[in-house]
């Protein structure tokens, strides 16, 4: 039987377009410092570190050895992930696994990306597979809007609706003082009108790249009640993988055949039947604004089709039913290599009750969710009681 | 069967941001000087230095000029016209080795080699090339 | 593998805010080995301009590119099956935003046509460019047609696009 786990604290740095003022190792030497602060341990306390990090956004190899003097890896037992935009949640999902297995009681994941350093656009077209992808992709922006365009056509949903995806993350962010993009002002005029990248995705329905990083802390059941007041349990963790090449999923984001699986197992492992109604708050991996609607139909907040009724209702707002993204999202920050771990922390942020002025009242239930490329998800679902 | 290959190019820019402490060092390389930091914890020295001891897991805010000399402690020779010479130098005070360019040596006298000193360029503008290499102390 | 300073790097190191801000740049050749079923994929594309897919024995599925195991049925596949020319889109866009092309270390041009399209015949679906940059002529469930170049050298841009056909 697997041990139980929680995380009992968290660390971000001040996310940004560049952080100028620190090299990688300095910036991770931030996070790490919050969230060893936040459970007032130190490095010692720690049994092992897991790092998660995109190598082609910055052309390091090796990222684990250039920076270790900052993310505390010096002799610790150590392992570096790297799986795409699901890195952060494969690193929290593998913390999980090394606390839960009982070989170690006290285990630290982190992810960072310093995106300003590289070319982002071109670097994630390596991602494709070099014969038959490679020649005729069109960066990141480019390959997720030829989905958009086939989720429209399935679903209905209109850029309108998409907009005002962009909007509620925009806005969200402003009550996160670690997030990078705040707009109080924005509207859905302004993305709609904001310029055209690849139809139907605007410079404002995307994500901004980012510099950052964050760490969580994992500990097992009985260190977790000492340090932390209230510890976010972990109740179900889950992954799955698509097939090999960028056209084998049908219906691309209307169909996202690896986050229906994940989420169904995690939701059973769980014991949720209802989503909608069980989870309290979901800080889910939307790339754009495009991909969040998707993703309430395949996460089964909704049923198919009805992804732009859910937002026009205000269901995912933070004061909806459903509060999607209290946090503003990877629609406000998106250090790749930290994105989806910082989904993780945010949720345990919020079981923790030290979402601040972001906490949705009485969270009991929370998902985070990694996504790469369509191609594979990670879920995570955390509680304020024990599994 | 013959093999049949793709010939593929992967060409991407990257600006890195040399952070805190490597910044104060290569600015210091344009004027000549070699600075290092010392943890106050392990009293390790540091060159290039950095702002944190990761085995103390403790910042590091101690300055030191170290003297632009020191020992090869390892070399290798790249076979080219004239060679390419790398050393593994260890300056005078520092715990760390440095990795540079030996010069005004030919490679069958590196074996006797121990002491070097650093050779800077003239035009120098806050890069490790602003030495030019290390040089043998006769 | 090859990482080198810009030959300008050392006057182009720049002060920003508080620190350095170090330029390299990334230039590295690969060698990829297309393998036994790109090999036979390409060279009827290339000899005889023909699209060919591989069938599934168990699920029927016909994979385009063509491979040697169906990942859902874990089953290997033999059967070769010409799929195309012509086929219908899936998904598209106008890609209007420039990017370096990593290929080549410069930026693609732009805007051009980027569809994912499903050939006749397939299960799955390739992408490739569209002859059309007007985003008002383009729409999902549209039928296009392969146009291959005169001249192929046996790659996936021996389509040279896909061409939006009359309705
Ligand atoms: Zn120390
Ligand atoms: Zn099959």
């Amino acid at each position: 039987m697997p041990r139980r786990v929680a995380i009992i604290a968290t660390g971000q740095t001040k996310h940004a377009a560049r952080r100028l003022d620190v090299n990688i190792a300095e910036l991770i030497t931030e996070a790490v410092t919050r969230a060893l602060q936040d459970a007032d341990l130190t490095m010692r306390d720690i049994d092992a570190v897991l790092l998660g990090n995109m190598e082609p956004f910055e052309g390091f190899l090796f990222p684990e050895l250039w920076a270790v003097e900052g993310w505390g890896g010096y002799m610790k037992p150590s392992v570096k992930f790297n799986t795409g935009g699901t890195v952060g949640t494969t690193t929290a999902i593998a913390a999980y696994y090394y606390v839960a297995s009982g070989i170690y009681d006290t285990v630290m994941a982190i992810g960072f990306q310093k995106q300003s350093e590289g070319h982002t656009q071109t670097a994630i077209t390596t991602v494709g597979d070099p014969i038959w992808e490679r020649s005729v992709m069109a960066g990141a922006i480019g390959n997720f809007a030829v989905m958009a365009t086939t989720y429209m056509h399935e679903s209905g949903v209109t850029e309108e609706q998409a907009a005002k995806v962009a909007v509620k993350a925009r806005r969200n962010a402003c009550l996160n003082e670690y997030a990078h993009l705040q707009m109080p002002d924005i509207t859905v005029e302004d993305v709609l009108k904001s310029e055209m990248l690849a139809y139907p995705v605007k410079r404002l329905d995307m994500c901004p790249q980012s510099d950052g990083a964050v760490a969580v802390i994992f500990a097992e059941e009985s260190k977790a009640q000492r340090l932390a007041p209230r510890p976010a349990w972990i109740k179900a963790v889950a992954t799955a993988h698509e097939q090999q090449y960028m056209g084998d999923s049908p219906k691309r984001l209307a169909e996202m055949r690896s986050l229906i699986a994940a989420s169904r197992r995690a939701y059973q492992a769980a014991g949720i039947t209802n989503p909608r109604r069980e989870l309290d708050v979901a800080e889910i991996y939307e790339v754009a604004s495009f991909a969040e609607l998707a993703m309430y139909e395949n996460l089964g907040f909704c049923e198919r089709g009805e992804g732009g009724k859910l937002i026009d209702a205000g269901v995912t707002e933070l004061t909806g039913e459903l509060p999607v993204n209290p946090s503003g999202g990877v629609l406000s920050t998106n250090p790749i290599g930290a994105t989806a771990l910082i989904r993780v922390a945010e949720a345990a942020l919020q079981i923790m009750g030290k979402a601040g002025r972001r906490q949705v009242e009485g969270a009991r239930t929370a998902l985070a969710t990694g996504y790469g490329g369509n191609a594979w998800t990670d879920i995570l679902i955390l509680s304020r009681e024990k599994p | 069967m013959s093999e049949w290959i793709v010939r593929q190019k992967i060409r991407i820019p990257f600006q890195y941001t040399t952070g805190r402490a490597l910044t104060r060092f290569l600015t210091g390389l344009a004027e000549c000087r070699i600075w290092a930091t010392r943890c106050a914890e392990c009293a390790r020295v540091y060159v290039p230095p950095r702002s944190f001891c990761g085995r103390c897991w403790r910042e590091i805010t101690e300055w030191r000029e170290l003297p632009a000399e020191g020992e090869v402690m390892s070399y290798t020779v790249r076979p080219a016209d004239p060679p390419l010479i790398l050393g593994l130098i260890r300056l005078d005070g520092a715990d760390t080795a440095l990795v540079h360019r030996l010069g005004e040596v030919e490679p069958e006298e590196l074996e006797r080699v121990v002491r070097v000193r650093a050779v800077w360029r003239e035009d120098r503008t806050g890069s490790i090339l602003d030495i030019a290499y290390f040089a043998p102390v006769r | 593998m090859d990482r080198h300073p810009h030959p300008e790097s050392r006057e182009a190191v720049s002060r920003e805010e508080t620190t350095l801000r170090v330029p390299f740049l990334l230039d590295v050749e690969y060698r990829y080995a297309v393998g036994q079923y790109g090999r036979r994929f390409f060279t009827e594309l290339r000899d005889h301009a023909r699209l060919m897919g591989v069938r599934c024995p168990e699920c029927e599925r016909v994979y385009v590119p063509p491979r040697p195991v169906c990942g859902i049925c874990y089953h290997e596949l033999h059967e070769w099956v010409e799929v195309g020319p012509e086929g219908t889109i899936v998904g598209w866009t106008v890609v209007r935003i420039p990017f370096i092309d990593p290929m080549t270390g410069e930026q693609r041009p732009v805007p051009y046509g980027f569809a994912i399209i499903r050939l006749d015949g397939a299960a799955t679906s390739l992408y490739h460019f569209l002859d059309e940059t007007d985003e008002r002529k383009i729409r999902v469930g549209q039928r296009v047609r392969a146009v291959f170049r005169e001249k192929r050298e046996g790659s996936l841009r021996d389509i040279l696009h896909f061409r939006l056909l009359e309705e």
